[in-house]
């Protein structure tokens, strides 16, 4: 099963999409609704997001693209609810940069709450996984905290969705196919295989350190294969059977508007 | 437990905004793996799971084998606490977006390394105990911080030696994210961290705010 947050009509809904394709409300009525319409707008998918964890480096070789030796240990950073937006929505390019990339990314958002949880328990405490789009803008990288929040904590820069599909609908997920398209065009390919650390490992690693808690996420790295986007590119970031996110790059100006 | 939590949404704290501390690691930010000094805020959270109130407990850390830590400490912070949306203001307006100011702890492992964000020192359960309240301050950036442990003055922060202003953070900060009511910004602690050991009781003090106090849990 699939679930997702829309607005439709201007309501928001909680849907669920079953194998055959139905979709339902939170009530279990049935929605006739095509999920290809323009007229659903899709929101991030988890209703109340806890603390993010992004994983830096995670695949060799991205590690290696980076002239990055793979870490020892994960390499985590936080990030926050300011950052996400949902699929088909926008993102943006600060003016005066050189190079801002998406990183196509497996997302294991946690179910329940736990500390010192075992690796081999792991997935228990995980309500599913859906796919996030890490953006990160490399001209703003310093050597403090890095990745720093000037870097991975913008607005708008971690779209996410446009659903969340059940763990146990995941037999694998360390045996996934990851492609991002810009304009159409493939730009990275890889597969989850080759994580370096995966999400059991990471949630016994986190949650040595503190409780973890429904509604809290982990983005689990992205592979080789990162190019410089720019406003009009549409970006399209999809992991084998759990979803695709379609993302419009727009300038800082359009994003903003008002506030600009 | 009783009290409630008075951040919503996000802690956001900022390190090295100490002008001596600064100048003091000089040198060494001038080398790998820094390279240079910073030229932006630095900054790091403190996430939900580590938020409490005054009177909270803070657990003793225990290290990834499971044994108690052999050292922890505290920092204090004047905690800017947002009332209105900001978003992308000027240092002008950054005072408008204030709804009060508060007092944040920042309980951790030793800082060893500004390289990587520290989540094995910084994300502690309970470790950043936020209050008592929420108060006027007419001059943010003239207060002063003061840590006592056990009755006994242990550092004593003057915000004359703050490298950023609070404006110049909440403009700053407020072009990267844009802030929301609720959300409090830890804006500077002084540079050198203070020792604490299990079973301390730990006050932090600012004119005007009050004394936010916690007590340092047993060796597990």
């Amino acid at each position: 099963m699939k679930h997702a947050r829309i607005l439709l009509g201007g309501q928001e809904l909680e849907i669920s999409v079953d194998e055959q394709g139905n979709v339902t409300d939170g009530a279990g009525q049935d929605l006739s609704i095509d999920l290809n319409s323009d007229a659903i707008t899709w929101l991030p998918p988890v209703k109340e997001p806890g603390t993010i964890f992004a994983l830096g480096i995670n695949y060799a070789d991205h590690a290696t693209e980076l002239a990055f030796e793979p870490p020892k240990e994960p390499l985590i950073f936080i990030k926050h609810a300011n950052c996400l937006t949902g699929h088909k929505q926008v993102s943006y390019r600060p003016d005066n940069i050189d190079y801002q990339h998406y990183e196509c990314e497996l997302v294991a958002v946690i179910g329940k709450s736990g500390k010192n949880i075992k690796a081999e328990d792991a997935l228990d405490y995980v309500a599913g996984y859906t796919v996030c789009n890490d953006f990160a803008i490399r001209d703003y990288l310093e050597n403090y905290y890095r990745p720093n929040l000037r870097v991975k904590s913008r607005d708008s820069l971690l779209p996410m969705g446009p659903w969340l599909v059940d763990t146990a609908d995941i037999a694998d997920a360390n045996a996934l196919r990851l492609t991002t398209h810009v304009n159409g065009k493939m730009t990275q390919e890889g597969t989850t295989k080759d994580m370096i650390f995966n999400v059991p490992f990471v949630i016994e690693y986190l949650s040595k350190v503190m409780t973890l808690n429904p509604g809290d996420m982990i983005c689990t790295g992205t592979p080789h294969g990162i190019v410089d986007c720019q406003p009009g590119d549409v970006i399209v970031c999809e992991i084998e059977d759990v979803c695709a996110l379609e993302t419009r790059m727009v300038s800082e100006q359009e994003y903003y508007g008002d506030k600009y | 437990m009783s009290q409630p939590l008075l951040v919503k949404s996000k802690l956001i704290c900022v390190a090295l905004n100490d002008a001596a501390q600064l100048k003091q690691l000089d040198a060494t930010f001038n080398e790998k793996p820094y390279g240079k000094p910073p030229t932006e805020p630095v900054l790091y959270y403190k996430p939900r799971n580590t938020w409490a109130a005054d009177g909270a407990t803070v657990e003793w850390a225990v290290d990834f084998d499971g044994n108690s830590v052999d050292s922890m400490v505290v920092g204090a912070s004047l905690g800017v606490v947002i009332g209105k949306e900001a978003c992308r203001v000027s240092e002008d307006e950054a005072l408008d977006a204030v709804a009060g100011y508060t007092i944040v702890g920042d309980y951790s492992l030793p800082e060893q390394t500004y390289f990587r964000p520290d989540i094995k020192g910084k994300c502690l359960d309970g470790s950043a105990p936020v209050g008592p309240v929420v108060a006027e301050v007419a001059t943010p950036n003239a207060v002063e911080v003061i840590i006592s442990v056990n009755g006994a003055e242990q550092s004593r922060f003057s915000y004359a030696n703050l490298e950023r202003s609070v404006e110049t953070l909440i403009s700053k900060l407020s072009y990267i994210m844009t802030l929301q009511p609720g959300e409090v910004i830890a804006v500077g602690f002084a540079g050198e961290r203070t020792p604490v050991a299990p079973g301390d009781k730990v006050e932090l003090s600012i004119d005007g705010i009050g004394t936010l106090t916690s007590t340092l849990g047993a060796k597990g």
